[in-house]
């Protein structure tokens, strides 16, 4: 009954200011990943299921908003913006040479299963970097996002890596089943020794396997994995995992970001398809991930077409505005000064209008012929600085009334726009 | 420089006494225990928030506290992403379906496929009787759910009880436990990255002070 006055839950808009503080972000972000040479794709909001659920982990899946067409197929809203982009790379983009490096800035949305009510619409910026499973590859895009999280004006941000295959090999050796092995990965991130052993103790997992969770557990750098000795035949690819965090480390090194980078051996992230390194960054002011990602070798293949390796990240928007916010940070204002032009002469209102916009400066043009009392008391509460009353013709002097100083002068357009120029 | 670290204690309820009892002994003496909500303490890397031990998990999941002493039992019901860094031993109870005495209802399989239940819980009552296969209609009360079968509000109540005296003084009987609870040291998943060293030793201290 009410529902023509709200939105969905969930759900809100966004008014003028706001909107400022987020176009903020995502015109920086947008800039440096344009200048490390992304470009960006568009995908549609609504899509099939089947893409969109492809190898995406059945959490996610039962998230996504699920709806039919009108001829029987299943659509969803995109839940996150890497399936789609592997479609797009497959179907669309099969011929491009490769890395291909491609960026966007998206709502996704989600339903929540539980009845605590969260978001179900959010933005995102991320890119992927398609193609080449190199570790410099792996190194570029976290010396991406640590670079875009400090251009946003974050301080003190951190990012957490893991290894989505190296935990999974190490747990597969453990024998253990579904439930235990959560067990065992929220005791890893508890980073509780005692416990740990306990665990696994009682679960008798073999000593080498014991001693390698406990050495990878107490790692909190990566170049310290570099002295957790294994063999590598024993525990799936562990040698190759550590070798491949390894050559990230080195690259981390040449970007001389290493300090911002820590390891967690238990990091794990919700979506399925990560194969290899595995991220989430952060801001010691706000108590969620400010985004993540990781590499994702046998992802594009499930669609059918191309096996490429791929590695990459997503931000949520919100989240950095957050942590922006709960930093102090100012976000910079838009200082341009913005006109109301009136005129009894419309032709005259039009012309200076003209000639305010092609200088630059924010100009509105009175739709409403109200007088001079009733316009000023507009432009003091719709955010106005000048009101410019033309005369019959431009050629003679208007007059300016200047809403901050409550004060109003004569003065030719030329001169006027000389000093509003300043603040254009 | 580091901000404080900040730590949540329930304000009121049974979950009030020991956990300022516990952190003094870890070297975390609250200072203001009254009416503040921000508490200095005689450790000035921390200072203690109190707050109802049903919001905590809340909190700590979101990172409005870093820390919080809150039950097992509630983190599950508020669905709280959280590290549960100590089981801190005290606060034991279980999550019990209670009827009452004289009910023709004397174990879970006697529950009707469709039945009310009232409960402060009722995520965890929901995820319970749909994980045996029962529809039952939850109604969430605040607090004394022990009312409900005394007034024909529904015969069946989700609650906790640590002793069984309630229910007892209550003419209920417990036909079958949810889940058992104590209070826990939860954690902020990112706090727990900014401050591991401070919050580790905070642990081994507080896990001392538990052997003692």
């Amino acid at each position: 009954m009410f529902t023509k006055l709200r939105t969905p839950k969930g759900t809100r808009d966004y008014l003028p200011e706001e909107v400022e503080r987020y176009r903020y972000i995502e015109d920086e972000l947008k800039g440096i990943f344009e200048l490390w040479g992304y470009q960006e794709v568009r995908s549609p909001t609504i899509e099939f299921v089947e893409a969109l659920s492809t190898g995406i982990g059945p959490e996610l899946v039962d998230n996504m908003f699920k709806f039919q067409d009108f001829d029987g197929k299943i659509l969803a809203l995109r839940p996150e913006m890497t399936a789609p982009v592997a479609r797009i790379v497959t179907t669309r983009m099969a011929t491009m040479p490769e890395p291909i490096r491609v960026f966007y800035v998206s709502n996704v949305f989600r339903y929540s299963q539980s009845y605590i009510e969260r978001g179900r619409e959010f933005r995102q910026a991320g890119v992927e970097l398609i193609g080449c499973n190199t570790s410099e590859a792996d190194g570029e895009i976290l010396s991406l996002l640590i670079s875009s999280l400090i251009k946003l004006g974050l301080k003190e941000v951190r990012v957490d890596v893991g290894h989505a295959s190296l935990l999974k090999d190490l747990f597969e050796a453990t024998g253990l089943g579904q439930e235990k092995k959560g067990v065992l990965q929220s005791l890893l991130s508890y980073r509780d020794e005692a416990r740990l052993e306990k665990f696994m103790d009682q679960n008798n997992l073999p000593s080498k396997l014991r001693e390698t969770f406990l050495q990878f557990s107490r790692c909190r750098r990566l170049d310290e994995v570099s002295s957790v000795s294994i063999g590598s035949s024993e525990f799936g690819k562990t040698d190759n995992h550590v070798r491949n965090l390894l050559g990230v480390k080195d690259v981390l090194a040449s970007y001389n970001i290493e300090k911002f980078v820590f390891f967690d051996f238990s990091l794990m992230r919700k979506i399925e398809y990560y194969t290899g390194m595995v991220f989430e960054a952060s801001a010691p002011n706000l108590g969620l991930p400010l985004g993540g990602g990781g590499r994702y070798d046998d992802f594009i293949e499930k669609f059918g077409q191309l096996k490429l390796p791929a590695t990459g990240f997503a931000l949520e928007i919100e989240k950095c505005l957050q942590a922006l916010i709960a930093q102090g940070f100012q976000i910079p204002e838009k200082t341009k000064a913005k006109i109301l032009v009136l005129s009894e002469t419309k032709s005259a209102a039009i012309e200076a209008a003209r000639i305010f916009r092609d200088a630059g400066v924010v100009t509105s043009l009175d739709v409403l012929g109200s007088d001079k009392k009733k316009t000023e008391e507009y432009a003091k509460l719709a955010g106005i600085d000048y009101v410019f009353y033309v005369a019959s013709s431009l050629d003679e002097p208007a007059m300016v009334y200047d809403v901050g100083s409550n004060f109003s002068r004569n003065v030719t357009i030329e001169k006027f726009l000389q000093s509003v120029g300043s603040r254009a | 420089m580091k901000r404080k670290i900040r730590i949540a204690i329930p304000s009121k309820g049974r979950l009030k006494q020991r956990p300022i009892q516990v952190l003094q002994r870890a070297g975390v003496d609250v200072l203001e225990e009254e009416r503040a909500y921000v508490s200095e303490t005689s450790n000035p890397k921390f200072e203690a928030v109190f707050a109802r031990a049903f919001d905590i998990p809340v909190y700590v999941h979101y990172g409005a506290v870093d820390l919080g002493i809150t039950g097992h039992d509630l983190i599950l019901e508020r669905e709280a992403e959280v590290h549960e860094l100590l089981d801190l031993g005290f606060g034991r109870c279980e999550l019990v379906v209670a009827v009452p005495e004289d009910s023709e209802i004397c174990s879970i399989d006697d529950v009707p496929a469709v039945a009310r239940v009232v409960t402060e819980y009722p995520n965890i009552s929901r995820k319970y009787f749909e994980g045996l296969g029962k529809q039952v209609e939850i109604l969430e009360v605040r607090g004394t759910s022990e009312l409900a079968p005394k007034l024909g509000l529904a015969q069946i109540i989700v609650d906790v009880s640590s002793t069984g005296e309630t229910l007892r003084k209550n003419h209920l009987k417990a036909i079958a436990t949810i889940l058992d609870s104590t209070c826990r040291l939860a954690c902020n998943k990112i706090a727990y990255r900014t401050f591991e060293s401070e919050i580790s030793d905070f642990v081994a201290k507080l896990r001392q002070g538990d052997l003692d």
